[in-house]
């Protein structure tokens, strides 16, 4: 038996299990993130201008046709807003999409126009995304055959948008040049490139972790330490200590209070409660599962917060310990991280509680969560280091935390939509990384979808970025930390 | 003679003291910017070198300030040397005074297990030692109480027991063998003496020359930051009360 806490490590094992682990992931991944992996909403869609006036009303022998063309790699849908007169009307309209390099039909539907309501849309949808229109010069044609007097009419925008395309948008009405534009849309997918070569990504990176794996097994074989065999050594020798002290705060966070660790999952709950009735009724926020919303926000925060502040004083706060027994000193810090993590999991069960409630049906991409959690917790625990370096020299660190993490989380859209953000301060949510953070667990919560692929370099580059900063200022001011304490 | 477990290499230990003791960030920038950030320099340790073979009892000897403690947190590593270097080896135990190192709503036996790793043990050693050190610290049924209710006694007797029954490499005592009850102080001194007998290199700081006398082989007597003396425990206890 080891008297001591072993510092022996398989090396052989834990790089055999590692490349598992990537491959496993690898394809995990791409199963979970499905279609979101390859495709994206395009960014050539083009968007429905605001209806200013009708175009003809279009019975038998009338014929709008506006030509175009869009940036989308695979359109899908085309959109038209109609206006009937506010009365019933009758005969059926139709919808065609002409390429006009050589005039053939790429699209065509037709609608009953008695189903039209004032103001409202048909669209045309295929079936297959039809990949061969990108910057081709297109022809939206529609006509019908009632008769006048029960006929519905095309809606049009009179201001015209300055156009930068190579094919000028015209309008036609009857084979009439006219000026204006025809309320439509056209929506489609572009291919994400990432995602095209996910496999060879994925081959590359896994040949770089390959490579890392043979240079760090050699260096061991020739009994020289390399930063990763020093931290697997790390973990090992003080799994125990790390352990015991989750432990601890978790025993004594609740030790004394009659509901316990039920706490855990009652606080964002009853938080939620809160919040709603005050937004809901209050301010109005137009925001689909709206409770679900709300949680999720709340339970990312409330995880930050609480990991943040705990860690600011773990430092001070071990200060007996610290001077007495030598223990790496980061141990602190990223204990107190750790437990966090306990609750921020128990917290999931009301969230996922409330998402259910709410009637979101469940998907895959919910397991696609986890990597926000991971870089939520990286992220807090890169400011964890920082803050609690800092608190050992000012004091004053803990009091302006407490307003800054205010003022945190009152821009982070945690109970408002991030749409209500004036337009000159938007651009705070570019920087802030727990919107990223609180937007992918969202979309996978809510959308039911996998993020964009860029979103997950995102959250991953900003977790890191913490830890790296928090990381080096502390291991900079550690040795002084003694004389301080 | 062992083989040295402890190598104290020409350590010196300085120390930068504000001229005042600046812990508000207000204060720091204003003083900064004013240009008044002096420091002083203050040496602890001078230069002091000395080795310690393994089951050698070292006794450090001094009046107040002369450095003791700053050499032991030097030697367990919670200080990092100005100049010079200490290499150790084996698990080093301080004698945690009472209360550090315990976190008072845990259990007597929870706080067992947490002080354990916190000193390096793995978990399968402390199960197998639990019932040792429960039996060592005579606390019984109070084990399963959290020791915010113990006596202060109970505690030291606590505190003891973990340190000293885990068998410690090294173990470092910073003045505290008044722990408990008479009965219980003879007991804790017949097991510091039965550690020493079997192997563990014991550090002692004490005050008391009756205890140093007792239990050390190797006295190092320091005073201001210097070695004055070192050598056999009679040689410089006899000189030092002079």
């Amino acid at each position: 038996m080891e008297k001591r806490q072993s510092t022996e490590i398989d090396l052989k094992r834990t790089i055999i299990t590692a490349i598992l682990g990537y491959v496993c992931l690898v394809v995990l991944f791409y199963v979970l993130a499905g279609h979101q992996l390859h495709f994206r909403a395009s960014r050539g869609n083009l968007e429905i201008p605001p209806a200013e006036a009708g175009t003809v009303e279009l019975a038998q022998g009338a014929v709008v046709e506006q030509s175009f063309s869009v940036k989308i790699q695979r359109l899908q849908s085309i959109s038209v807003q109609w206006g009937t007169y506010y009365r019933p009307n009758s005969g059926t309209v139709t919808m065609e999409l002409v390429d006009q390099r050589d005039g053939s039909i790429v699209m065509s539907q037709s609608f009953d126009a008695a189903a039209i309501p004032e103001g409202g849309f048909t669209t045309m949808t295929t079936e297959e995304s039809i990949e061969t229109v990108y910057g081709v010069p297109l022809l939206l044609r529609l006509y019908a055959d009632s008769q006048p007097g029960s006929a519905a009419s095309p809606l049009m925008c009179l201001t015209v948008s300055e156009q930068d395309d190579a094919v000028p948008f015209t309008l036609m009405l009857n084979g009439e040049p006219t000026e204006g534009v025809l309320c439509f849309s056209v929506t489609g997918e572009d291919y994400i490139w990432t995602g095209l070569h996910y496999w060879e990504f994925a081959a590359a990176f896994g040949a770089v972790l390959a490579l890392a794996a043979v240079l760090i097994w050699r260096r061991y074989k020739k009994g020289k330490r390399s930063y990763v065999v020093n931290a697997l050594v790390a973990m090992r020798k003080y799994r125990f200590l790390i352990r015991q002290l989750v432990g601890r705060d978790f025993k004594t966070k609740y030790k004394r209070s009659v509901l316990g660790v039920f706490w855990s999952f009652l606080n964002p709950l009853l938080t939620m409660a809160v919040q709603y009735v005050v937004f809901s009724n209050l301010f109005r926020f137009d925001v689909p599962y709206y409770p679900a919303y709300l949680i999720i926000g709340i339970v990312f925060f409330n995880f930050f917060s609480e990991a943040t502040n705990m860690a600011l004083s773990s430092i001070i706060g071990n200060a007996g310990l610290i001077t007495k027994v030598y223990v790496p000193k980061y141990i602190y810090p990223l204990t107190r991280v750790l437990s966090s993590l306990v609750n921020l999991v128990i917290s999931l069960i009301p969230l996922l509680l409330v998402t259910v409630v709410s009637g979101i049906v469940p998907t895959k991409a919910y397991l696609l969560v986890p990597f926000s959690l991971l870089c939520l917790t990286v992220f807090s625990l890169g400011i964890g280091l920082l803050l609690s370096a800092l608190m050992v020299f000012f004091r004053d660190v803990q009091f302006l935390w407490g307003v800054l993490s205010m003022i945190w989380m009152y821009l982070t859209p945690i109970f408002y939509p991030a749409s209500i953000l004036p337009k000159n301060i938007a651009w705070v949510l570019d920087v802030n990384p727990l919107y990223y953070f609180i937007t992918f667990a969202r979309t996978c919560f809510m959308d039911g979808i996998s993020p964009e692929p860029i979103m997950y370099v995102q959250c991953f580059l900003m977790a890191m970025g913490a830890l790296l900063v928090g990381a080096l200022v502390f291991r900079k001011a550690q040795d002084r930390f003694v004389l301080y304490l | 003679m062992g083989k040295t477990v402890i190598e104290v290499n020409d350590v010196t230990m300085r120390f930068r003291m504000n001229n005042d003791r600046i812990m508000s960030l207000k204060e720091f920038v204003t003083t900064a910017i004013r240009g008044k950030l002096e420091y002083n320099e203050f040496t602890a340790l001078d230069h002091v070198s000395f080795t310690v073979e393994q089951g050698q009892t070292l006794g450090l000897i001094g009046r107040n300030g002369a450095g003791k403690s700053t050499m032991l947190k030097v030697i367990s590593g919670i200080l990092k040397p100005t100049e010079g270097t200490v290499r150790t080896e084996g698990n080093i135990v301080p004698m945690l005074e009472l209360g550090s190192g315990f976190d008072f709503d845990l259990t007597g036996r929870e706080n067992i297990f947490l002080n354990g790793s916190i000193l390096g043990y793995s978990e399968a050693f402390l199960k197998e030692q639990y019932e040792r050190i429960l039996e060592f610290s005579e606390l019984g049924q109070f084990i399963d109480t959290p020791i915010r209710n113990y006596s202060s006694g109970m505690l030291a007797r606590l505190a003891f027991s973990v340190a000293s029954m885990v068998e410690p490499e090294i173990l470092i005592v910073d003045e505290i063998l008044s722990v408990g009850d008479a009965a219980f102080q003879e007991k804790s001194r017949a097991r510091m003496l039965e550690l020493m007998g079997g192997g563990t290199t014991v550090l002692f700081v004490s005050h008391s020359m009756e205890q140093i006398r007792e239990m050390c082989d190797k006295v190092i007597w320091l005073e201001q930051g210097h070695v004055k003396m070192a050598g056999p425990t009679d040689e410089v206890c006899g000189a030092y009360v002079l």
